[in-house]
């Protein structure tokens, strides 16, 4: 196991630069996420990690050693694919044990090897069939057996959940999460699903345009987005923005909005008086009251069961609430709400920064 | 609708089918029934194997299919090899390397005959310039003749062939090159774990397919050497011509194409079998 550390690394194509100076470092044993839309350049560094895509400019560290020069196979790293790349003609032990084999490991070796990799992953009664034989969660663990069996310093996974069914990806998520916790292998894992971030990771890492927007423990990212981008991005169903001026007057405080609606603030909130910023709050920090709360028309309820989530329009905008105690709700009801103001964030229109308190 | 009647549907799906189904007795049921009537008469056969032209030829197809054919396809899957990195330079290239698929037969092969004329052709003038020795026959002698013709036929189809295995080898997924090169093969181990194991369906497809094809390549033999010196080089697609239409022996003729039926029709068999099973490990 080793730590990896990514120093200013910048990613070219021609004139082209899609990875601005990139800077992570991740200690031995962390579970890491890249997270971010499709494009934002987390395969891409992912891909120079591995020694897949040549590294324009800045130092890839895996341990001590710059693995800037160091071909693939050298660096001592195991990679689950997307699409798995099995090898279509070998076996599920053949895959698995292709590794050693091509590192002329003795025979008995790597028959231990993929058979506890096997066991581990249960797969054992598959050894012997062809990946077409498999279905899709299958192969997916067969993908991940052959990174185990590898024994590597780090583990290095591309979006390897994007193209299961709903229920397996949730089920697999957790597979992934609980083989971290038994082999506590340096672990950097791709991927634009934000709620798998949000389940995996000890560390997310959030990007966007080639750019690191923050790091951070999940309930970090969750709990002080530090801008726009990672507070409209992490959490499902996304955080409310409103957009309005600052208003301070005495000791109260409050966000003016264009249709004349007034959001309350806590009166030691950031900001000056008269800036322009978005205020928002997750669905979820909304308290229905009885008066006095923001009035809001509600266009669409939908029941889950353990939730129900309203949408509604407060002040030309969509917002949503999620509620757990069971209420009836009805479409056109209008309805006072207060957000609570101690998990209210603000950031700066311009800037799209948060301000800090 | 009465009981015996068709339905309208049914009248014009029949209406529709009737041109093909004139077009596939006319082109397809006719000639291969009349080939066979012609084909039929057991005295063409005797008669066949009574000539000594006939059973050299045999050999000669067998030597020539085996061995243009296979050296043909190795080279193929080599080149393919090169044609399917995405360089610019190499993009251009492989538009030249087409040519001489692209173009017609018989200037190109007669440009070979010429070529390799013992007299006055190029390569024999250039060989006698450079050691002041004559070069040799090419292609009067029935093994060099047969060799030219390979060489012939290979130069010609190779590209073709080129660009079959090409499109196979692009058809692999990028990734299992890519974790390839995470587990630590070389490049050498990567086209024998990878690369080939995926070809090798569409490999042999190939070999079939180009056996079958180059059985009744004509113009390569009856371009370079007509089959000559003294018959020597003859294939069964020469031999067949030169009976029906150079001796007028008709019935012959088509019997000479006949004999390679109960070797075609298996591989031909085996071959479409191939090709709808699609890529078993």
């Amino acid at each position: 196991m080793a730590s990896v550390s990514v120093e200013a690394v910048r990613k070219r194509y021609g004139a082209l630069e899609v990875i601005h100076g990139i800077d992570i470092a991740i200690p031995d044993g962390e579970f890491v996420v890249l997270v971010g839309p499709s494009g934002c350049g987390k395969s891409t560094l992912l891909r120079m990690i591995a020694g897949l895509e040549e590294i324009s400019g800045g130092t890839v560290r895996i341990g001590q050693r710059v693995v800037n020069q160091v071909p693939s196979k050298d660096r001592d790293i195991a990679m689950v694919f997307q699409n798995y790349a099995l090898y279509p003609h070998m076996t599920v032990r053949e895959n698995m044990g292709f590794s050693l084999r091509l590192r002329k490991a003795e025979t008995e070796v790597i028959a231990e090897r993929v058979q506890r990799a096997a066991q581990i992953l249960s797969l054992t009664e598959l050894l012997d069939r062809h990946p077409k034989q498999l279905s899709g969660g299958q192969r997916q663990r067969v993908a991940m057996g052959r990174a185990i069996v590898r024994n590597p310093q780090v583990f290095l996974f591309d979006e390897p959940l994007s193209n299961l069914d709903a229920k397996l990806r949730v089920q697999m998520r957790t597979e992934i999460k609980a083989l971290h916790q038994q082999l506590k292998t340096t672990s950097i894992y791709v991927t634009h699903d934000q709620i798998e971030a949000m389940t995996m990771a000890d560390r997310i890492v959030v990007m966007h345009d080639g750019i690191v927007e923050q790091i951070g423990t999940p309930l970090e990212l969750y709990d002080t987005p530090a801008n726009l981008f990672v507070a409209g991005f992490i959490g499902s169903p996304a955080i409310n923005l409103i957009r309005g001026i600052l208003r301070r007057d005495g000791g109260r405080c409050w966000v003016a909005t264009e249709a004349g609606v007034d959001l309350p603030l806590n009166g030691d909130a950031a900001g000056q008086d008269g800036q322009a910023v978005v205020y928002g709050f997750r669905p979820e920090h909304l308290t229905p009251v009885e008066n006095s709360g923001l009035l809001s028309r509600i266009e669409v309820v939908e029941p889950t069961g353990a939730n129900t989530f309203v949408y509604a329009e407060l002040s030309g905008a969509q917002i949503c609430g999620v509620f757990s105690e069971r209420r009836s709700f009805a479409a056109g009801e209008t309805l006072h709400l207060m957000p609570q103001l101690d998990r209210v964030h603000l950031f700066d229109a311009a800037s799209g920064r948060r301000l800090a308190a | 609708m009465a009981p015996g009647r068709l339905s309208q549907e049914a009248t014009w799906g029949l209406i529709f089918l009737v041109p093909y189904i004139v077009l596939f007795l006319g082109l397809v049921i006719y000639p291969v029934s009349y080939g066979l009537i012609l084909g039929a008469n057991p005295k063409s056969y005797v008669r066949l194997w009574t000539d000594p032209v006939f059973l050299r030829t045999i050999v000669n197809t067998v030597v020539f299919l085996g061995v243009a054919v296979n050296i043909k396809l190795f080279l193929a899957l080599l080149l393919s090899g090169f044609f399917v990195h995405e360089r610019r330079w190499i993009r251009w290239l492989s538009v030249v390397f087409i040519l001489p698929w692209a173009i017609p037969s018989i200037p190109t092969i007669l440009s070979f005959r010429w070529m390799l004329n013992a007299e006055w052709g190029m390569l024999n003038s250039l060989i006698f310039r450079l050691t002041l020795e004559d070069g040799p026959n090419w292609l009067l002698d029935r093994w060099s003749g047969l060799g030219m013709i390979c060489v012939v036929h290979i130069w010609k189809y190779l590209p073709f062939w080129t660009l079959i295995l090409l499109a196979g080898r692009l058809a692999i997924p990028k990734d299992l090159y890519e974790s390839a090169d995470v587990d630590g093969a070389s490049g050498l181990q990567k086209f024998r774990y990878v690369t080939f194991p995926s070809l090798r369906n569409l490999y042999i497809t190939c070999t079939l397919l180009s056996t079958i094809m180059s059985l009744g390549d004509f113009n390569s033999i009856y371009l370079l050497t007509g089959g000559g010196p003294a018959d020597s080089t003859q294939t069964l697609a020469t031999l067949g011509i030169r009976y029906a239409f150079g001796m007028s022996e008709i019935e012959v003729g088509v019997s000479t194409v006949v004999v390679a039926l109960p070797v075609m029709l298996p591989l031909l068999v085996l071959m479409l079998r191939r090709m709808k099973k699609g890529e078993q490990p």
